[in-house]
């Protein structure tokens, strides 16, 4: 056995959001204020391009808000940390009163225990691997410009997504061990939260729980045993079903000759609901296997990947969509008259926090096509084989790049034998201008491009899928003044053919197929000038305009053009 | 390095040998259930051209087609305008799902006469008919009382106000729902509730002073069919069940237990009302209240039952029918 000394057990820096400088600098202050600032104006005005006069259609919006999250951090020892932020949000004509908010933003307590067992109770984020807890923003283009990362930035703050997690309430703890043979370290973590609150009648308590063990032998071989359910607590409500979710995954690493990584994630998931009318479960594996190729001077990377997910594999905690696509937009909601919803378009889908998701699901989210359709709910996707490969590229003069291809098919048919073959390709440029040219002021250009097809063929019409939707963006971003920067960019999807979309019921299962035709243009460009401050602090005044229109659907066209005026501080 | 490597290796080939069996199947309804072009790879057709319901046999139609189909079978009695509706969602028609067992969807109910029936496909333009013969109607088992076939039974009791417009009497005409007569409730009495009564009891029926029925009050249904005649004053329709406990050949509600329906009729047309036994509450001033006797649905101890038209005095003339209160061990399918 290896040996296990009290001096080698060991912290090891697993906790989930990052920053745990509290405990780490015992000279710094035990109470501190922490928090941010923001404000924001918008006027906004809505064309539509109808045959009959839109007389009941308001076209302008003018609305604006501040808020301030104030966070109060006590470190009432060397060994714990709380936090405590509320926030409190004011519309603009609110006049301190109407339209003003009081909330609680955040709340958490964390620590040590024996200098051995992190814990921290309360908010929590949280992520695994992507096949078992993980927030895979798979609707983003990284390629976007910096006038839309902005808005993303906003929106990741107001949903609290930090690389990847997911917000949850409960408690985490962490441990690890150093050994002096045969093994060189070891982590465990472990969680439980509260999803769902019962209401004692139909819907019971639900929790998320999970824990993740990982040994690493060397540097050169680490394996992880990791598991995730979400269930139902049994006699929380009188409706005796109850719902569960388990993935359970093994993962493996190993690199060869310093250049060559293999990184493997496999298992299985069971969703199920038990009792009631209608018992159900489905059972399905999954496995992933990439390897990554690394030149010595780091500036050239080649992966492949091979990745074989079930069509019944159903992990509620990488399956969940941060976007909502059947949700209202917020403004503007209905337009010609009100005959129609308006459809969420790119300019929705890049700033509007409204449309974001906090926590996970345990339905599975709506597609938009438009956007994604080869990995909608990214890696973990179900009913995908095939695989990817690409390459990164960092060359001198500050520019970089890469470049991925997928290459994937459906494992079981939707509705008929016949399966779906895809494709995506994913471009992304960055050309670091000021820092290749060594000026004092930044320049930076900013391109990507996301393809994506479908493709069926078959000898009946009903059967044949014809689909494909190109994302692109391009933008850059200057500074003309000391801490003053020009940004300009645009981003558009164009997305035409034929699909046929599964159409799914509580327990997830296809219970009707929908032919979907798309003709869609998109487009959003937009200009505009920040004034930094500091770190975290920034003006902005932007306009953006934006069209979406697509031929083969009911509603009209419409252009959405608006101007904002944003101040954000973080402190 | 050589175990870590076999074990990613073993990994792999789980995957990628893998032995799924999703070739063999699909997710959701075939779309060529959903898509395809409809075709009719059988025709519609009924295993006998005339049909005796009388007698116990019944009509089995039958179609194929090439793919799941919303369809509906409607049977019309060209001479009594009766109407059965026959539904489903398959591949075809056969023994399992398209049996007529001569009941009626739409009153009145059919005869012994001449129908047409018609195959419709949810979305196929065209349709297929077929003509068919009802030799003899079908026949419900159960006790009747009364289908005012042969009028007022003079061991009924009768009882009417002397209102205005008073019409308590059987009619013959075509809106008989069963047979060709019904009777009809129709006056206005301005200082009453009630309207008419009817007692049919017991012993008009020849077993004595109870109804020969079951002792079981979940195997008994009361079943009758009451016509609502729009823009009148609604009519209240009142049942009473009245046992007779001690078997003294009367019934006293102030010590026996008595059993109530009320029907309020606010529609128009005629409707099957139909009730099991030990459903059935007791009421008084139309408000739930404790039988007196033993307070137990004892069919078997049922002496009388009386049908009092009501209406709302303040609210002038009201109007309806009523036809063939029979009682049967299921609910009546007529």
């Amino acid at each position: 056995m290896p040996a296990l000394t009290t001096k080698n057990i060991l912290l090891t820096a697993v906790l989930l959001t990052g920053s745990f400088t509290g405990l780490l600098a015992q000279q710094r202050k035990t109470v501190e204020f922490t928090g941010g600032a923001r404000s924001g104006m918008t006027n906004s005005r809505l064309h539509t391009q109808d045959s009959i006069p839109d007389t009941a259609t308001v076209r302008r919006q003018t609305g604006g808000y501040a808020l301030i999250d104030l966070g109060v951090n006590i470190r009432p020892n060397a060994n714990t940390e709380i936090l405590g932020m509320f926030r409190i949000r004011n519309q603009y004509g609110g006049f301190w009163g109407a339209g003003v908010s009081f909330d609680v933003r955040q709340l958490w307590l964390k620590g040590v225990v024996a200098n051995v067992l992190r814990y921290q109770v309360g908010d929590l984020n949280l992520k695994q691997t992507p096949f078992t807890l993980y927030n895979p923003h798979a609707d983003r283009l990284d390629s976007l410009p910096e006038i839309f990362r902005l808005q993303q930035q906003i929106v990741d703050y107001e949903r609290f997504y930090q690389r990847n997690t997911w917000r949850q309430q409960g408690i985490h703890l962490a441990t690890g061990f150093q050994f002096d043979r045969y093994l060189k370290d070891a982590d465990v973590q472990a969680y439980i939260t509260r999803l769902q609150a019962t209401d004692f009648a139909t819907r019971p308590e639900r929790l998320m729980g999970g824990y993740t063990l990982r040994i690493r032998q060397s540097e050169n071989f680490s394996l992880a045993w990791n598991a995730f359910s979400v269930f139902d607590v049994k006699g929380t409500a009188l409706d005796t079903a109850t719902f569960n979710n388990t993935v359970h995954s093994v993962q493996a690493g190993l690199r060869f000759l310093k250049k060559l990584q293999l990184q493997t994630e496999a298992g299985t998931s069971r969703f199920a609901h038990n009792g009631g009318t209608q018992p159900f479960s489905l059972n399905d594996y999954f496995i992933h296997t990439r390897g990554l190729w690394t030149s010595k001077n780091r500036r050239l990377e080649l992966h492949a990947a091979y990745l074989n997910v079930g069509p019944d594999f159903r992990s509620v905690g990488a399956q969940s969509k941060d976007v909502r696509y059947n949700a209202a937009p917020a403004y503007f909601n209905t337009y010609a008259n009100g005959r129609f919803d308006r459809p969420i378009g790119l300019y929705d889908q890049i700033g509007n926090e409204q449309l974001y998701n906090v926590s996970v699901n345990t339905a599975l989210q709506p597609v938009n096509p438009a956007y994604n359709f080869v990995l909608p709910f990214g890696l973990a996707t179900f009913n995908r084989v095939g695989g990817y490969g690409g390459l990164g590229l960092r060359l001198p003069g500050g520019l970089s790049g890469t470049i991925t291809h997928h290459r994937l098919s459906e494992i079981r048919g939707q509705g008929t034998l016949l399966r779906t073959g895809f494709a995506r390709t994913q471009l992304y440029w960055l050309a670091d201008i000021g820092e290749a040219a060594k000026w004092k002021k930044a320049l930076r250009i900013r391109a990507g491009i996301d393809h994506q097809s479908a493709k069926r063929n078959s000898e009946t019409d009903y059967e044949r899928i014809d689909f494909s939707t190109t994302r692109y963006s391009a933008g850059a971003e200057i500074e003309i003044f000391r801490q003053i920067d020009l940004m300009a960019g645009l981003a558009g999807i164009r997305s035409e053919g034929n699909l046929l979309v599964p159409e799914r019921d509580a327990f997830t299962r296809v219970n009707f197929i929908s032919p979907l035709n798309m003709d869609q243009l998109q487009l959003i460009q937009a200009a505009g000038l920040r004034c930094r401050f500091g770190t975290g602090t920034w003006l902005t005044l932007m306009a953006q305009a934006s069209r979406y229109e697509d031929a083969k659907q009911a509603q009209p066209p419409y252009r959405l053009n608006q101007i904002n005026i944003i101040y954000n501080m973080t402190f | 390095m050589r175990i870590p490597l076999l074990l990613l290796l073993g990994i792999i080939a789980l995957g990628t040998g893998s032995c799924r069996k999703d070739k063999e199947q699909f997710d959701g309804p075939s779309l060529r259930d959903l898509f395809s072009e409809f075709t009719l790879l059988e025709p519609f057709r009924a295993n006998r051209d005339s049909v005796n319901f009388a007698n116990g046999q019944s009509l089995n139609f039958s179609a194929r087609f090439n793919k799941v189909v919303q369809w509906n079978i409607r049977i019309r009695g060209l001479a009594s305008g009766a109407e059965k509706v026959i539904s489903g969602q398959s591949t075809a028609i056969d023994a399992t799902n398209g049996l007529w067992n001569g009941s009626t969807t739409s009153f009145p109910v059919f005869r012994a006469e001449n129908c047409l029936a018609t195959l419709r496909i949810d979305g196929v333009n065209d349709s297929f008919e077929l003509p068919i013969r009802v030799s003899a109607p079908k026949k419900n088992n159960g006790l009747l009382i009364a289908d005012f076939e042969n009028g007022i039974n003079s061991q009924w009791n009768r009882f009417v106000q002397s209102g205005a417009a008073m019409d308590f009497n059987v009619k013959n005409d075509a809106l008989a729902p069963q047979g060709s007569r019904y009777l009809q409730m129709a006056g206005t009495v301005n200082w009453d509730w009630l309207i008419g009564l009817i007692d049919f009891p017991a012993t008009a029926y020849g077993s004595g002073n109870t109804f020969a029925l079951s002792t079981n009050p979940d195997g008994v249904y009361f079943n009758c069919m009451i016509y609502g005649v729009p823009g009148t004053n609604p009519s209240l329709v009142l049942f009473q069940f009245k046992e007779d406990e001690n078997s003294d050949g009367n019934t006293n509600a102030a010590n026996e237990d008595q059993y109530d329906l009320e029907v309020r009729v606010n529609w128009t047309g005629w409707k099957l009302i139909s009730v099991r036994y030990s459903d059935l509450p007791s009421l008084v001033n139309g408000q739930p209240a404790t039988p007196k006797g033993n307070a137990r649905h004892n069919p078997d101890k049922l002496g009388k039952i009386s049908m009092l038209h009501l209406a709302d005095p303040s609210a002038g003339f009201a109007s309806s029918k009523i036809d063939y209160l029979i009682i049967t061990d299921r609910p009546l399918e007529p």
